[in-house]
């Protein structure tokens, strides 16, 4: 192993080198790529390699983070009208599903990322209340002969219903999370529960702080997978949890051809008559059909140093929840 | 050493190929000017023509402001009528010189400083006090994007266009009732299967009272004064600017409204 100041001078080098090359952090890529005569490596291959997919499109890296911008502040308001809509509601059971995998306790530090409008906040509120409830209702039951002093407090209501849980809402787009908070003050969620304007690939806090992290159909947006995974593994404390909700490749040939054609028929067509908005749609499902594979984003994980990574299909694979640990 | 090795394997799975559709989806390969008629085109399948048509049907009475839901039910449902409507344009000669040059109407092509010069009761002035009225711009027109031909695309854009002329030829303010008695006009006139169902269904939202003097006066004039004019897209309004709004009426043999309609709350 070099010595640590060549090793600080070489890894300088390589970051600056890793803005032009998606996913380069090493030196021992170098190796790796198909070389010109004389060693350089040829300037078409340079160009290629800031181009990165926006659906089926092809466009650079600099304009994916824009357009993906665009197309979520334009969806924002009817986000989940089109959510119910195109899953015909099964998408909440997929979020109740997630929640169950991930089963938190009351005191649970959560990050959600991508978090927008709120759908796993919410219900991971509502969940470690009611986690809380029963262990009071058991405490309760225990303890029959409570003190004047213990009774008081109880009436006076003073004690946090979420036995010390928070989440935390980052998402990087402003419409989406204005369109969370009203729907937090709407349904009355006000306890354990903060929203941040934050970038996935570069997240606004410091490492080890969280116990959970979650990403729900947030990740195939991210212009850098690898960078969003990696940030992950930094904030989580020693044995969090790393979750991800998201759309994947279908098992079943059948079902994938009913879903390929719902997909690219219908679902563009639902865009446009609800929310006036075919284009944005139909980056969602090829977005979709862009993102790795079950086995190839665990591979990814795995990559971002998390351990005992798994997933788990439902509906057939249409979406994945994976699981990883940092240890 | 295993995370440098983990670094090095990192960057090639990178670049493994991504997994491609299947052979029958259709690609957006075409979204990149490659495959399009003209700009705003979005081709679109047969199924999803017929989806689009009913769902903005649905959509249209549902909520009917909502127009870009006509606008697009218009497009699903045209093919067959826009091809008779371009060949009669075709077969006039100022119908002809429409397609040809192509006018468009909208905020950047008009001379509004022109406009408001011209004298009261020429079709200029009374087309913009239309617009001040009844606060309207001819740019909210949405753009044609699901006709899968560029010149009948044209010819429903220049249909649109035309419509703001219709009301002020007709004297109909842009409230509901107002707009009804248009689309009634125009679907005699053109006979777009949009119109007809506009015309049809439109009314459904109305109360009694409105209801009673569209059937009894209002429809009997809109259809006859329909029948009796030559088709409208055929006028080519850009050059008609100063002409007076009378001379104008009396050569499409239109009459004035049988009532006053109160204009848009």
């Amino acid at each position: 192993m070099a010595a640590p100041r060549s090793w600080a001078l070489w890894s300088f080098c390589c970051r600056g080198w890793s803005r032009v090359l998606p996913g380069c952090r090493l030196p021992g890529l170098r190796s790796s790529r198909p070389r010109g005569p004389l060693g350089a490596r040829p300037l078409s291959q340079e160009k290629r390699a800031t181009e990165t997919h926006f659906g089926f499109e092809t466009v650079s890296e600099e304009e994916k983070g824009g357009k993906v911008y665009q197309v979520f502040e334009s969806v924002a308001r009817k986000y989940d009208v089109m959510n119910d809509m195109m899953s015909l509601g099964i998408h909440r059971v997929w979020k109740d599903l997630l929640l169950w995998k991930m089963r938190p306790f009351p005191g649970t530090q959560l990050l959600d990322v991508a978090g927008g409008t709120g759908d796993i906040a919410f219900r991971f509120l509502n969940y470690v209340q009611a986690q809380h409830q029963r262990k009071e209702k058991r405490q309760l039951r225990a303890q029959q002969n409570l003190s004047w002093e213990e009774i008081a407090k109880k009436y006076q209501n003073e004690e946090d219903s979420l036995g010390g849980s928070h989440v935390m809402v980052c998402d990087i787009n402003k419409e989406m999370l204005k369109i969370g908070k009203q729907k937090a003050r709407a349904q009355g969620y006000k306890a354990g529960l903060a929203w941040i304007l934050g970038d996935a690939e570069e997240l606004p806090f410091d490492d080890d702080k969280f116990d959970v992290y979650t990403i729900a159909f947030g990740i195939r947006n991210v212009t850098h997978i690898d960078r969003a995974l990696q940030e992950a593994h930094r904030v989580l404390k020693p044995g969090g949890r790393f979750l991800c909700l998201e759309f994947s490749q279908v098992n079943n040939p059948l079902v994938s051809r009913l879903y390929d054609v719902y997909s690219f028929q219908v679902i563009p067509v639902l865009g446009e008559v609800i929310a006036g908005d075919w284009k944005s749609y139909q980056y969602l499902v090829e977005s979709i059909r862009q993102f790795p594979s079950q086995e190839e984003f665990k591979e990814m994980i795995e990559d971002a140093g998390f351990q005992k990574v798994t997933y788990e299909n439902l509906t057939s694979g249409i979406v994945a929840i994976h699981s990883g640990f940092k240890l | 050493m295993a995370t440098l090795l983990r670094g090095v394997l990192r960057p090639l799975r990178a670049f493994r190929s991504r997994p491609r559709p299947a052979a029958d989806v259709p690609l957006r390969a075409t979204s990149h000017g490659a495959g399009l008629l003209y700009p705003e085109h979005i081709p679109t399948s047969p199924l999803q023509k017929a989806l689009l048509a009913a769902g903005s049907a649905g959509m249209a009475l549902y909520d009917p402001y909502r127009h870009d839901m006509v606008a697009v039910l218009g497009e699903t449902t045209g093919c067959r009528t826009l091809k008779v409507l371009r060949d009669q344009m075709r077969r006039d000669p100022e119908g002809a010189q429409i397609l040809q040059e192509r006018p468009r109407i909208s905020l950047s092509t008009l001379d509004l400083g022109k406009l408001r010069s011209l004298p009261e009761g020429s079709l200029g002035r009374e087309y913009l006090r239309f617009l001040d009225v009844n606060r309207v711009s001819p740019d909210t027109r949405a753009p044609t994007r699901f006709v899968d031909d560029e010149e009948l695309a044209y010819v429903i854009q220049r249909y649109r266009e035309v419509h703001d002329m219709l009301h002020t030829l007709l004297g109909m303010p842009t409230n509901i009732l107002g707009e009804i008695v248009v689309k009634w006009f125009e679907a005699v006139q053109t006979g777009l299967p949009m119109c007809i169902l506009s015309a049809l269904f439109g009314p459904i939202q109305l109360s009694a009272q409105s209801l009673q003097a569209l059937v009894s006066k209002l429809i009997p004039w809109a259809v006859q004064n329909a029948r009796r004019a030559p088709c409208v897209l055929n006028l080519y309004y850009e050059r008609r600017w100063e002409q007076p709004l009378k001379a104008l009426r009396q050569e499409l043999s239109i009459t004035g409204p049988p009532m006053h309609i109160q204009g848009p709350a």
